[in-house]
């Protein structure tokens, strides 16, 4: 039994990072020069919104399963809180931090409308330090040789930092003209 | 309402910066929410003058009236940088905005965003500026009062001298003595003191009349529109005359087109500038008007049939949709010059244009060539 525990926390684990990593990118294109538009813009969004929920989904098996077995400890306590748990406290840490983070993006996101928009602009762009965090954290608590599984996380690196240089470069024109304007005299 | 409200809704004074809203309301609201005072003489408008005329001579009333308005709040007085009516209000002593010289900068709003610190464009107003607002990030913007300069010194003198002394001046729609600011292609800026009701013609009486070569009169600068020279031969100075054309008595400018000027190019050269004197914060502003100026440009060139239909549907897509007003001016400018010019541009379909000929035979005759020209400082 705590064997199962174990495989699926590693298993829900990987699939963590795949969707974090779809949900990461389907973010960046939001946004930018080849930014989708009319209804490829709806499904991109609702994408990107409606994995970020499924993720949660595995995400929760693999706390609760990595808090539930035997074989190392990790108390409840240190789902919550970064940097408490008896195994690994480094990078079980970092998962912590990355998953307090998801979840502040998630609250504030649902309560979009309630928030001013640079707050809500504030804690999404907390993003960008969420995934590198849960990649880390994915790297090192990989115990296991599987290449398949260290593989499809470094994949999910690669993939996620080339998206967002992407996104880092491509300036939309709007974004130019904005700029252009606002850097003439204006006070 | 306090005494000056009460005084200035007897005697009917509106605003004389162009939106000729009721100076008692706005006096109320800003009462009400303790409101500090701008009093702005930046003359933004193209061809605006007289904000510096009452700067000029009627200082002291200037004053006055600002203290009258503002009691013992703060007050501020609003010119351009560098101008000659920034320097006199310096050399008096007074507290003055300077704000850059843009076209936007001078908006109500934008002077309040400036005034906090932040920069001269306009913010997206939810309420009255003199009920307070929030600029474009969310900081809090304090209840200001921002009255123009000529309407300030109005404020003063119906104080002194009473309701019916005003109503004695203009229509009893439109009571009260106006300053207007005339221009043609020899006299830049020159300020007459007139009232509502008088015909046009005895406005530009000042400054040599209205010549029958002139392709329009510009009435209202950039935010304005183009009255036909033969109508304006007949309409008086006022809203009931002038709307047929699309055009208020504003902000007070009035402009005689150059009969050597091409109006067509005149008003691609406008909007031409318009599209540079974006604040780069809205639509219609940042994409509308550099799409519309292209566009007149292609239908004034002729060859660009097209062109005309998508001005049309471009003019109806700018106004209401920015935090100020300019994109909707400029709309209302381009449509009504549609209308003025519309035979003239059939002479440039047929091949030719009369005030391209009139240049050449009065070639050494000095002209203005750019629209900085229009800016009187």
């Amino acid at each position: 039994m705590n064997e199962l525990l174990w495989y699926t926390s590693r298993a829900t684990g990987v699939a963590g990072i795949v969707l974090l990593t779809v949900v990461l990118v389907l973010g960046l294109v939001t946004s930018g020069r080849r930014a989708p538009h009319g209804e490829s813009a709806t499904v991109v969004i609702a994408l990107h919104r409606w994995l970020s929920l499924g993720m949660l989904v595995f995400l929760g098996a693999h706390i609760a399963t990595a808090v539930a077995e035997t074989y190392v400890s990790i108390d409840a306590v240190s789902a919550l809180l970064p940097f408490t748990s008896g195994y690994e406290t480094v990078w079980v840490g970092l998962g912590t931090l990355a998953f307090d983070i998801l979840l502040a993006v998630g609250v504030t996101s649902a309560l979009r409308h309630r928030l001013a928009e640079r707050t809500w602009r504030r804690v999404h762009l907390l993003s960008y330090a969420m995934w590198p965090m849960a990649l880390v954290h994915g790297l090192a608590l990989g115990t296991a040789n599987e290449p398949l599984l260290r593989g499809t996380t470094i994949l999910c690196g690669l993939v996620g930092a080339g998206a967002m240089a992407w996104r880092w470069s491509a300036i939309h024109a709007d974004r130019e003209r904005r700029d252009a304007v606002a850097a003439q005299r204006w006070t | 309402m306090d005494p000056l409200t009460s005084l200035l809704a007897d005697a009917g004074l509106t605003g004389r910066g162009g939106a000729a809203f009721s100076t008692a309301t706005k006096l109320e609201a800003a009462r009400n929410h303790r409101a500090d005072l701008v009093v702005n003489a930046c003359d933004g408008e193209l061809g605006a003058a007289k904000d510096a005329w009452v700067v000029e001579h009627h200082l002291p009333e200037l004053v006055e009236g600002a203290r009258l308005v503002a009691g013992r709040r703060w007050v501020r007085f609003a010119a351009h940088l560098g101008s000659r009516t920034a320097e006199r209000l310096h050399r008096a002593g007074l507290d003055v905005l300077e704000a850059p010289p843009r076209y936007v900068s001078s908006e109500e709003s934008a002077l309040v965003n400036l005034a906090h610190g932040g920069l001269a464009r306009p913010v997206t107003k939810r309420q009255p500026v003199a009920r307070g607002g929030r600029d474009a990030s969310g900081r809090r913007l304090r209840p200001m009062l921002v009255l123009n300069a000529e309407t300030t010194w109005r404020v003063a003198q119906v104080a002194a001298n009473g309701v019916g002394w005003f109503r004695g001046f203009g229509t009893p729609e439109e009571p009260g003595p106006r300053l207007v600011a005339v221009s043609t292609p020899s006299v830049r800026g020159h300020v007459v003191q007139t009232e509502a009701g008088v015909p046009l013609v005895s406005i530009l009486d000042a400054v040599g009349g209205l010549s029958p070569d002139a392709p329009a009169v510009l009435v209202g600068g950039l935010g304005g529109a183009f009255v036909p020279t033969a109508a304006a031969a007949r309409l008086s100075w006022s809203a009931a005359d002038l709307a047929p054309h699309g055009a208020t008595l504003g902000p007070g400018v009035v402009e005689v087109l150059d009969a050597r000027d091409c109006p067509l190019e005149f008003v691609d050269r406008c909007l031409t500038w318009a599209a540079g004197e974006s604040a780069g914060q809205c639509g219609p502003c940042m994409f509308g008007l550099p799409a519309l100026a292209a566009d007149w440009s292609a239908f004034a060139g002729g060859r660009d049939r097209a062109a005309y239909a998508r001005i049309r549907s471009r003019v109806a897509l700018l106004p209401g949709r920015g935090a100020c007003r300019f994109p909707d001016g400029v709309a209302g400018f381009a449509w009504s010059a549609l209308w003025a010019f519309a035979e003239h541009l059939e002479q440039h379909h047929a091949g030719r244009c009369d005030a391209a000929e009139r240049r050449h035979e009065r070639r050494h005759e000095p002209r203005r060539t750019d629209v900085s020209g229009l800016i009187v400082h």
